[in-house]
């Protein structure tokens, strides 16, 4: 269950604590601190089998692998302003001025008018809906300075409202009219009507409204039923990739079984069956809304933040770093916001690191110390052991209440440094080692003057050594690159500069080797020495000498090309389809004649056979008919030319209908007359 | 051998000539001529080649077309074979063939 939950200020990610590391036993384990993997819903002290089942556990917990969460959401200052604005809206019903005024309760905030809110709030009350007295009823026991006197037969509505036949919301709101306005109630009639609808309603809210009036019923009544709800109820969440734990009816749903369980916990006196992990979950759910859509959406994250915030068991504490975590010699504090999850600073809580490993050596450069309050931050000097440049992990535990949840994080803290170049040589190796290398120094950042030749006789060589500036150590760098930039064509190679195991960097040019990264171009080459890593404060770009490189003269090219990629290419020519031979045209015209002179033939055959139309009737379907007959095949003649076969269609329903019913007279009479 | 072709050859002219009715040849000579079209068409196509195909298609396929509803029309006119067309009074018949062969050519 690896996290790395979005960048907190510098990009750092979080990670969970691995689990392999040991929990500290007898943290777990010693009496009088508050047991969390023991049996549920007992919180009394420990006898010795008690404490050898403690280990177990423990050691149960390592072979298991359970890791810990860190908490993902919570609400930030911004988005405690945005809730707040969300109630802080102008009251349109009684409900909305429920949610409004409790809403804003729960925050720990005040309505801006009470008194306004007060008359609103019994100008609209309905005392014939005990909904509406519920809303009046609990509006009014959070407002200073409102009293309501309530009649009698209000109070027998409520009373009557309290029984099987009432559905669990008509109950909850009874009770919890009756309540708060400060009369008296029957508690084990409440209890029994509750019980049996219980069995009857089984969807989430309905048990989510009976545990809320649960916990305005007497202690002395056996709640024990209705508490074991809540354990019914988190085994219905559903788990989503082990980060986030709601119900599938939503978020709305999920804040207000936090709020509710939480009242009824603190009402009875029992730790709620829930466990660390999904306290957690359940937290990360709840927050992830930063927009509200709904009044009632906004009044239950109010109430679940109240509720995790301020009750008798578990408190989640969010831990987060004041800016980017890390430290340098400008800036040696590390600054840590540890608060509650309504971003409220706990100032009474004492943070102790630890320990802060680096990194890549996993030494303990540090361990058990405490960080000091300053303000409403907790700081620690980390500079003060001199740490290394690098990146350490920092094993965070906020301690001072029982009730602390989620109070052990670990942390990715960055430690920048300095970094100096000493020692830096050029020179120029002959080939032949005959003659001895001409070295000349030159300091950061000035430029060697005097340019240095490489060609097919000499090499040309660069060595420095990186220093971190404030401790004197030799520092290895992720980015040591050497840049040789062509002045006239613009090209530019770059090569990386290694280490030897002195830790002195070298870098020879040798030209033979290196033709085709230059491509073989000769010139005055400008050098450039580029050091960067991350955890630098002064990446360095030094232009440190000109390089003058001659390549062999026969592998010149005749242009040098820059390979410029965006230039147009070749066009490609179409090739249009070949048209199929054809016959010569003379062909074609004898063929046509040819085919014509069968026609002649049929005209000869029939005046032969004596063929005539001496039968012509010029009655006049007769006429119709033939004339029908061709215009059919004239529009044959326009159908081959112009039209489409649709068109034609039309015409020819059109002429065809007409020459059918000629054609039909006429025939009709030839067949009379024959 | 050849003689006898020739002889029955023409016999058979002669009956022909005599034993049809007039109008029965006039049909006769335009089925020949629809037959000696197509027949061209497809020596043409043989000779030459295919191109354009569409047109050789349409072309022969138009002449077969018509050469069979001819020969339905002959049928259908044919009074020896009266017998079997009971309903179907020869102008009907030329009624039917001037019909199908507006939809063959459409």
């Amino acid at each position: 269950m690896s996290s790395s939950f979005g960048a907190r200020g510098a990009g750092v990610p979080w990670r969970t604590t691995p689990s392999l590391r040991p929990p500290p036993v007898t943290r777990w384990c010693a009496p009088g601190r508050k047991r969390r993997r023991g049996p549920a819903g007992s919180g009394n002290k420990m006898a010795a089998p008690g404490r050898r089942l403690c280990l177990v556990a423990a050691l149960l917990l390592l072979l298991v692998g359970a890791q810990a969460l860190a908490p993902s959401h919570h609400l930030t200052a911004r988005d405690l302003a945005r809730l707040r604005a969300a109630l802080e809206r102008p009251f349109t019903d009684l409900q909305a001025a429920y949610y409004s005024i409790v809403g804003l309760h729960s925050l720990g905030l005040r309505v801006a008018d009470e008194k306004a809110a007060c008359n609103f709030v019994k100008s609209h009350v309905d005392s014939s809906s005990v909904d509406s007295l519920f809303y009046a009823a609990q509006s009014i026991r959070v407002l200073s300075g409102c009293e309501v006197t309530i009649s009698n037969e209000t109070r027998e509505l409520l009373l009557a409202a309290v029984s099987e036949d009432s559905s669990i919301t008509q109950i909850f709101h009874a009770v919890g009219a009756l309540s708060s306005f400060g009369l008296p109630l029957a508690s084990q009639e409440a209890l029994s009507a509750l019980t049996a609808r219980l069995s009857k309603e089984e969807n989430v809210l309905a048990t989510i409204q009976a545990l809320e009036t649960a916990s305005y019923l007497s202690q002395q009544a056996d709640l024990s039923g209705i508490v074991e709800e809540i354990e019914d109820l988190v085994a219905r969440l559903d788990d989503l990739g082990g980060v986030y734990l709601q119900f599938e009816e939503g978020i709305e749903t999920t804040a207000l079984f936090a709020a509710a369980a939480y009242k009824l916990s603190d009402h009875v006196g029992t730790e709620p069956a829930m466990k660390e992990e999904q306290i957690i979950q359940l937290m990360n759910a709840i927050f992830s809304k930063k927009n509200f859509e709904t009044l009632s959406e906004a009044f239950s994250v109010a109430c679940a933040a109240g509720s995790l915030s301020h009750n008798r068991y578990h408190l989640p504490v969010v831990i987060v770093p004041d800016g980017p975590a890390a430290v340098s010699h400008h800036q040696p504090v590390l600054r840590l916001q540890v608060t509650n999850v309504m971003s409220k600073p706990l100032t009474q809580a004492s943070v102790k690191l630890d320990y802060a490993k680096s990194a890549s050596t996993k030494a303990t450069v540090l361990q058990q110390t405490a960080f000091t309050l300053s303000g409403e931050v907790f700081e620690l000097n980390f500079m003060n052991v001199k740490p290394a440049s690098g990146y350490y992990d920092f094993s965070i535990s906020v301690d001072g209440d029982n009730r602390f949840i989620a109070n052990r994080v670990e942390l990715k803290v960055k430690v920048s440094t300095e970094v100096g170049i000493t020692n830096v040589d050029l020179s120029t190796v002959d080939k032949d080692q005959s003659i001895a290398p001409k070295t000349t120094r030159v300091a950061y950042p000035a430029k060697a003057k005097g340019s240095f030749t490489a060609d097919s006789h000499q090499n040309f060589a660069l060595s420095f050594q990186l220093i971190d500036v404030n401790s004197g150590a030799d520092l290895i760098p992720h980015q040591t690159f050497v840049r040789l930039h062509n002045q006239k064509t613009g090209q530019e190679v770059v090569f990386v500069a290694e280490p030897d195991s002195k830790n002195v960097y070298k870098f020879e040019l040798d030209t033979s080797e290196r033709k085709t990264e230059f491509d073989s171009a000769s010139g005055t080459y400008t050098l450039y020495l580029i050091i960067g890593d991350a955890t630098l404060e002064n990446p360095i770009l030094w232009n440190v000498a000109d390089v003058v490189i001659k390549f062999p003269e026969e592998d010149v090219p005749s242009t040098v090309q820059s390979k410029n990629l965006f230039v147009p290419k070749p066009e490609i020519k179409h090739l249009f389809r070949e048209p199929e031979k054809r016959p010569p045209t003379v062909v074609s015209n004898t063929f046509t004649a040819l085919i014509l002179s069968p026609l002649l033939l049929l005209l000869i055959l029939w005046i032969k056979i004596g063929a005539n139309i001496s039968n012509f009737s010029f009655a006049p379907s007769t006429i119709v008919f033939h004339m029908g007959h061709a215009a059919m095949l004239g529009l044959m003649y326009v159908y081959w030319t112009q039209l489409n076969m649709f068109q034609t269609l039309k015409y020819l329903a059109i002429l065809g209908g007409v020459t059918f019913l000629a054609g039909n007279r006429m025939l009709a009479q030839k067949a009379v007359k024959r | 051998a050849a003689g006898s072709v020739g002889s029955v050859v023409r016999r058979f002219l002669a009956e022909y000539g005599s034993g049809t009715s007039s109008r029965l040849k006039v049909l006769d000579a335009y089925l020949l001529y629809v037959m000696l079209t197509g027949a061209l068409q497809f020596g043409y196509c043989l000779g030459v080649g295919t191109f354009p195909f569409n047109s050789f298609l349409s072309g022969f396929i138009s002449a077969v077309g018509s050469f069979i509803l001819g020969v339905c029309l002959r049928i259908q006119i044919n009074p020896q074979n009266k017998g079997e067309f009971q309903g179907i009074s020869p102008e009907r018949a030329f009624a039917d063939f001037l019909f199908a062969n507006t939809i063959l050519h459409l």
